[in-house]
């Protein structure tokens, strides 16, 4: 789209705004008809994080501005994806506060603060990535694995549902998705021996209408890639918000680590359906097909990351695909019709598997498990990447993601095993840096049509940035020193940047506020959005 | 494996620690200061205790005890918050306020099995073979440490201060820091930033000048840098020639030739003296001020 018609998209869609903020699932289908709005998670239903605008873009990008700035009070890691919906800004915190903000000077319209327990099982800290909106509603989880709709024009609470029990490891950060009339919500807990599980609840009433657990029970097909009963405490959560196909009507959602994650030998088998990604019918909860990138994983390679849904030539046909680059350090392209695998490349050093087989299965090397005096195995425990957003952008036709460069020693004793006891950590070991190596991390990208790294731009350090693509030919991301950075689409080149003092662990977004393009970010406990000067 | 210095990341690992402390079963409560341990020596105790201290305290104080990226070495027989039973007891459960010492909501048997475990692992105390006063004399005069270290308040500030390097490291590694200083790095936590270590940097400017110091802080785009001198210096790096981390310490390599066995043993001896003064603890362990 050109910048005039943007510009005129966005005149008509104002003079409607004020009205009423009704978020139809016709709207959320057709999100990027509406890039004006930050309608969901990833943007959109594909998983792209891709904004249309371009009035900001890789020759004005210099001249970006401070609008606002929305200090939030809480303290932690806000991990946070805002939704923009209809002049207001939507934003939870660590902690499940949340603010719904008036988008064009940044000043809150009102904070919901949630009463948690004292006592939390939470591996990772109380963080949250965000709400679902549907109606003039929201939908949040909670560290508590209740999940939460409140009035998006007061934050009062229109439903509170138990979804799981806190007590035993299980909670919410991740943001859920709306599918039709249903949320669509997965679980943390994969440090605790949980029994990971993705769950739908009906909008209105709150009522659960499908859960599918990621882990088969006793009879179903896969329950036997699990030995003995570990299957019942094998993890598998799903805490990063998953991707849907509204024409083939199917849910991408990927798995988490098999528990505990670095000792093995109590859950000998493929422990399906761990560090997979499962496709299922949303009416249903039913699965379609699964693939599974790392069988039996030690490293805790979680694989819960945004499934990208494109479509492109591959070897002259037409094809449905959809990409993962993978925490094991392989890039993978699938067939997100049949779940055929099609293509897996590593993107960081890899040591291993020697490569993956024609079926995508990981030939994997000797002598790689975790041992009582420590392996050294790259990529680290972290990942080649992690749950930070990716980005598919359908001009560059590149996915972009952040990766990094560093290994780990993953110790492991099985006399040292602790037994498994609710709520409590349940993770066979530990895994340290190695002494005298530095880590570094690079955005990266990537053509998946072959799975090679087209550029890359290093940044210092441990950066937890998610990345975020626009029709401007920009890629925005950040390090963990506070830099908000703008980069060439094309070539990695770095543009623009600014200090923000406190480190970045979110992704952008993108929005438009009486026809101007805001870009916003939350760096520490606060959210900046930036915008080109007015004429 | 001496894991003082691995790198910080922020890891599910690395959050760990924060993660754990958040579940709670009952809590103990705070043992009388008398208190033995009723588990002392019980071979199953100090197994639940070594599962219990990999998982919730190897990640600072390091595999095995031996220290770690920010908790000292637990096996030196030195126990700067009390060594009796109890005062290990009460340091787990407290947490050491002002430090990155958390609280541990660990029931008391948990915190009995980790007790268990530490006398395991717990040296007897070295005596010092050298002579502390000359080794002052060493430290201040001929082997030059002073202009890069601090003691209680003297000395230079490129590297780490040493105030009370004796509570927190045994005679080995302090043996090893002095003869083979690259080995292990030790991390500058001044920021808070414990990816920081203190590494040696040099970077060429524009104009050709090489500056070769210890990072101050950096990010993707800016180096902030304390030279030799002790000047800091503001550098942008697109604006440099090169930035190179050489991954080692400034500190030069004390071989028997430049620090004689017998010298080494007093300047050790000395670094064994310096000590944090006892905090000293009231009953029932209240810190409101």
């Amino acid at each position: 789209m050109k910048t005039e018609s943007i510009a005129l998209a966005l005149a008509l869609c104002l003079a409607a705004a004020p009205a009423a903020a009704q978020v139809t699932s016709e709207r959320l289908a057709n999100a990027s008809a509406e890039p004006q709005q930050w309608l969901m998670y990833s943007g959109s239903y594909d998983g792209s994080r891709f904004s249309p605008l371009d009035q900001i873009n890789r020759t004005n990008v210099q001249r970006l501005a401070l609008q606002w700035v929305l200090q939030t009070g809480v303290r932690g890691r806000h991990e946070t994806t805002p939704l923009v919906i209809d002049g207001v800004m939507y934003l939870t915190t660590p902690q499940n506060h949340a603010y719904a903000v008036d988008v064009r000077t940044g000043r809150p319209l009102w904070h919901y603060e949630r009463t948690l327990p004292k006592e939390m099982s939470l591996c990772c800290g109380p963080q949250n990535r965000g709400f679902a909106a549907l109606g003039d509603r929201l939908f949040m989880g909670t560290l508590d694995a209740h999940v939460v709709s409140l009035d998006a024009r007061t934050g009062r609470v229109r439903w509170d549902v138990a979804a799981a029990d806190a007590d035993k490891g299980y909670s919410f950060t991740g943001a859920p998705l709306v599918v039709k009339d249903k949320i669509v919500i997965g679980v943390a807990g994969g440090e605790y021996g949980v029994r990971g599980f993705i769950d739908a609840y009906e909008a209105d009433s709150g009522k659960r209408a499908w859960r599918f657990y990621t882990i088969p029970g006793e009879g179903e097909p896969g329950n036997d890639t699990w030995k003995g009963d570990s299957w019942k405490r094998g993890g598998a959560p799903t805490w990063v918000t998953g991707s849907y196909d509204p024409t083939l009507n199917l849910l991408y959602w990927g798995t988490g680590n098999p528990g505990p994650q670095m000792y093995g030998a109590n859950r000998l088998g493929d422990n399906l359906y761990s560090d997979s990604l499962v496709a299922l019918d949303p009416d249903t909860g039913k699965l379609k097909w699964h693939f599974q990138f790392t069988p039996h994983d030690v490293h805790d390679w979680d694989s819960t990351h945004t499934p990208i849904l494109f479509d492109d030539t591959i070897a002259g046909t037409p094809r449905k695909l959809v990409a993962v680059a993978n925490r094991n350090g392989f890039f993978y392209v699938l067939d997100r019709v049949t779940g055929a695998f099609l293509l897996g490349r590593p993107y960081t050093q890899v040591t291993w598997a020697k490569e993956v087989d024609a079926n995508g299965r990981p030939i994997v090397l000797p002598n790689t498990d975790p041992s009582p005096n420590g392996t050294r195995v790259c990529p680290s425990g972290t990942g080649g990447t992690n749950w930070h957003s990716p980005s598919y952008s359908p001009r560059t036709h590149l996915v972009y993601f952040f990766s990094y460069e560093q290994c780990d020693t993953f110790l492991s004793d099985e006399k040292l095993e602790p037994p498994y006891q609710p709520g409590r950590l349940f993770i066979g070991s530990a895994f340290f840096g190695v002494p005298e190596e530095r880590s570094e991390s690079a955005v990266r990208a990537v053509d998946p049509k072959t799975g090679t790294v087209k550029w890359e731009f290093r940044e210092y350090a441990d950066a937890w940035a998610g990345v975020f693509s626009t029709a401007g030919g920009l890629v925005f991301s950040g390090d963990g020193q506070g830099n908000f950075i703008a980069l060439d689409a094309e070539s990695g080149r770095d543009l623009w940047h600014v200090q923000l003092g406190a480190s970045i662990h979110t992704a952008a977004v993108s929005f438009a506020v009486d026809g101007r393009q805001h870009v916003a970010i939350v760096a520490g406990d606060a959210v900046f959005a930036f915008a080109l000067p007015r004429q | 494996m001496r894991m003082g210095t691995i790198r910080v990341r922020l890891t599910l690992a690395a959050v760990l620690i924060g993660g754990s402390t958040l579940h709670l079963s009952a809590q103990a409560a705070a043992p009388a200061a008398e208190q033995r341990n009723p588990l002392a020596g019980d071979a199953s105790a100090i197994r639940s205790g070594t599962v219990l201290f990999r998982q919730e305290c190897a990640y600072c104080h390091g595999v095995g005890a031996r220290g770690g990226f920010r908790g000292p070495d637990l096996t030196t027989g030195s126990w700067t918050h009390g060594g009796a039973d109890a005062d290990l007891a009460r340091t787990i459960l407290d947490g050491v306020p002002g430090t990155a010492m958390p609280p541990h909501r660990l029931t008391s048997e948990e915190i009995w099995q980790i007790v268990s475990y530490l006398r395991t692992v717990q040296q007897p105390p070295s005596t010092p073979i050298g002579d502390p006063q000359r080794g002052e004399a060493i430290f201040f005069g001929a082997g030059g440490c002073a202009s890069c270290h601090i003691v209680k308040g003297r000395g230079g500030r490129l590297g780490p201060e040493l105030s009370t390097v004796g509570s927190a490291r045994p005679r080995a590694y302090l043996v090893e820091s002095i003869r083979q200083p690259a080995r292990h790095l030790a991390e500058n936590h001044v920021f808070g930033d414990s990816s920081l270590r203190y590494d040696t940097v040099t970077v060429v400017t524009a104009d050709g000048r090489s500056i070769v110091g210890v990072p101050m802080n950096e990010d993707t785009f800016t180096l902030q840098l304390m030279d030799t001198s002790e000047r800091v210096h503001s550098l942008d790096k697109k604006t440099l020639k090169s930035v190179r981390h050489e991954n080692r310490s400034l500190m030069p390599a004390y071989d028997a030739a430049k620090l004689p066995d017998a010298d080494l043993d007093h300047l050790v001896a000395y670094l064994q003296s310096l000590r944090t003064a006892p905090v000293a603890r009231t009953k029932g362990g209240s810190y409101e001020n």
